[in-house]
């Protein structure tokens, strides 16, 4: 069933990637049905979803490796389907990834502080805007002018990513830290926590959760907006795609999307993982 | 930090007044109150009479505009407020227990923002847990939603407790459970009390509980300006004026026989007299009157002696039952006030 989903979603993403826009409204719509699939189920369906997606992502790759098996490759085909070229994209995808997430950390997480305290009314709206801008200017628009300002590389595919995918970070701990009842903050203040004692020891421990999905969308868009690196030559897996796409070789996209996709999905599974073992006990 | 740790220590409030800005009116306007060490003292009043706002001046979550405010004799005001907030106790209804922290880490909390050391702190959080009734093997790893409301109460009474500050202040700790459960809570906080002898400053809306728990009870009205300031008995027999009598409510005289027991009225005759209804020796006054009326008679047996109803009457200084209505001043068999609030627990 997992597999279905897997295979529309990167029939979708294609699909729009082929259409030559692989601007933001296509790829927030494959992220969108990856974000309606971790509508929190039940305790024992989240357990086996666990175990779902792995197997899934397994199934799809030898799929697909025997689908590429079968094929009579090319000599421009062999080029980029071989297994050091595969690898060689999916670290630099990974390190974009990772690269801009923990950018993201670093900038949205005391954005959304900063953002959530009530002290600050005339702050929190010019964040939230410049956020929502990130977010609603195309990335792929961003990254030509991020191009014509600092040229082509792995930095200014991160400045895109960055600002694509601090939004939902932002927001979540905002809304985190906000939605911590206000009696446990006045009983922790007149315990004699100090403001920095009642945020770190009670205000952002609640907010983990909240934190932490915030985190795992991110991550998920990340992935997914990675593959527009390769219009300004940092590589990764939209390398394979748009290549692909230029020289007519269709199993060369197919590969790049599909791999793009699976990565999305075992992301998200971390991502998961990472919420179960860090949720703070007792909630 | 003060200088009587642990045991209660008097606070003095003198032309407390705070005035949130815009507002026309100061929230709390001129208030001027000496608590006695080791006293429990309920503030009781209609909701948004400033009750709250006073009681969080005392601990500074609330700045005053002006006034001073002394705890042992020392001036708070001058005091960093984190260290002195750690110095005095805080219950809230809310309870605000740490939900992603176990009891045993809850109450130990403010120890630890002390700097104890960790085996003090262990110490300390089972002795707590045996102290508010809650078995500190089952208790001490559980965490707060695990527990009843009543539980959870508990725990809040405790975590208020854990550094043995000399002065607590109550925010309607007991508001937010049912009445059984209230009732039982109160009864075990007086217990307590007994024992501790802290300095407590109680903040309720609700009279009767005010009467169950305060050694004194101060009657506030808008702006938290103070109607009176007495002992319940003193407050039932003598509201200081309508609107302290409208608090009182028409049973006065009921609630002044809940506040006394058997024993303290030194029924005259044989003890445990065979045919007449039984009560026990701490039944109060109230449940003995509605033994009476229960069995139609004019006195009751107690293992002190026989309880008549005239006693009951002369109990309270309200004369011969021949001729009923208050004639507090008629009496002078009236106990005095410090007496009845010792005999009403």
């Amino acid at each position: 069933m997992a597999a279905d989903t897997l295979t529309a979603d990167v029939l979708g993403s294609e699909a729009s990637e082929g259409a030559g826009v692989p601007g933001a409204p296509e790829t927030a719509g494959a992220s969108g049905a990856l974000t309606a699939g971790r509508a929190r189920p039940s305790r024992r369906a989240a357990r086996l979803r666990l175990l779902l997606t792995p197997a899934a992502v397994c199934a799809v790759l030898a799929a697909l490796y025997a689908w590429v098996s079968a094929q009579d490759l090319d000599s421009i085909e062999q080029r980029s389907l071989n297994p050091s070229v595969i690898l060689t994209k999916a670290a630099e995808h990974l390190e974009m990834t990772l690269a801009a997430t923990a950018l993201v950390v670093v900038i949205a997480i005391p954005l959304g502080i900063v953002a959530s305290r009530s002290r600050n009314r005339i702050a929190t709206p010019v964040i939230l805007t410049a956020a929502n801008l990130g977010q609603a200017v195309p990335c792929i628009g961003l990254l030509v002018l991020c191009t014509f300002l600092m040229g082509v590389g792995f930095q200014t595919a991160l400045v895109g990513l960055v600002a694509y995918s601090v939004l939902p970070v932002l927001r979540n701990t905002m809304i985190g830290v906000q939605q911590v009842d206000p009696a446990l903050v006045e009983a922790a203040r007149g315990m004699g926590m100090t403001r920095g004692q009642v945020l770190r020891r009670v205000e952002l421990r609640l907010a983990v959760p909240a934190i932490l999905a915030g985190l795992r969308t991110a991550l998920v868009l990340t992935v997914g907006v990675a593959t527009l690196g390769a219009f300004v030559a940092a590589g990764g897996f939209g390398e394979l795609i748009i290549n692909g796409l230029k020289l007519n070789r269709m199993p060369v996209t197919v590969v790049g999307g599909v791999l793009t996709a699976c990565i999305a999905f075992l992301i998200d599974w971390l991502g998961a993982l990472a919420e179960n073992v860090l949720k703070p006990r007792g909630l | 930090m003060f200088d009587t740790e642990t045991e209660g220590a008097r606070i003095e409030l003198r032309a407390l007044t705070k005035h949130y800005p815009g507002q026309p009116a100061p929230a709390v306007d001129n208030v001027d109150l000496d608590i006695p060490a080791g006293e429990l003292v309920v503030f009781v009043g209609p909701s948004g009479c400033g009750k709250t706002t006073t009681m969080k001046m005392i601990n500074r979550l609330v700045e005053p505009t002006s006034g001073e405010i002394r705890i042992g004799g020392k001036d708070v005001l001058s005091l960093q407020p984190d260290e002195l907030r750690r110095h005095i106790g805080y219950a809230i209804q809310q309870v605000g227990l740490f939900p992603h922290l176990t009891i045993g880490q809850n109450i130990g909390l403010v120890p630890k923002l002390l700097g104890w050391p960790a085996a003090r702190i262990a110490a300390r959080v089972e002795e707590l847990l045996s102290l508010v009734n809650l078995e500190p093997s089952l208790f001490h790893d559980r965490y707060p939603r695990q527990l009843s409301g009543g539980q959870q109460q508990r725990v809040g009474v405790a975590r208020a407790l854990a550094a043995d500050p000399p002065v607590m202040l109550m925010d309607e700790p007991f508001g937010a459970t049912d009445p059984i459960t209230r009732e039982h809570l109160q009864k075990e906080f007086v217990r307590l009390q007994k024992r501790l002898r802290k300095t407590i400053i109680f903040v309720t809306h609700d009279f009767e509980e005010a009467i169950k728990l305060g050694d004194r009870i101060v009657v506030l009205r808008e702006r938290s300006h103070i109607a009176q300031y007495d002992t319940p008995a003193e407050i039932l027999a003598r509201p200081a004026d309508d609107y302290v009598a409208g608090f009182v409510g028409q049973d006065a005289t009921l609630k002044r026989l809940a506040l006394l027991r058997v024993e303290d009225v030194a029924p005259a005759g044989p003890p445990q007299q065979a045919g007449l209804p039984q009560v026990a020796a701490g039944t109060s006054l109230r449940e003995a009157l509605d033994v009476m009326i229960a069995h139609g008679s004019d006195r009751c047996s107690s293992p002190s002696g026989v309880l008549t109803y005239t006693a009951l009457c002369g109990a309270v200084g309200t004369g011969r039952p021949s001729s009923p209505g208050r004639e507090p001043e008629a009496v002078p068999s009236l106990p005095a006030p410090e007496k009845v609030v010792a005999g009403g627990r």
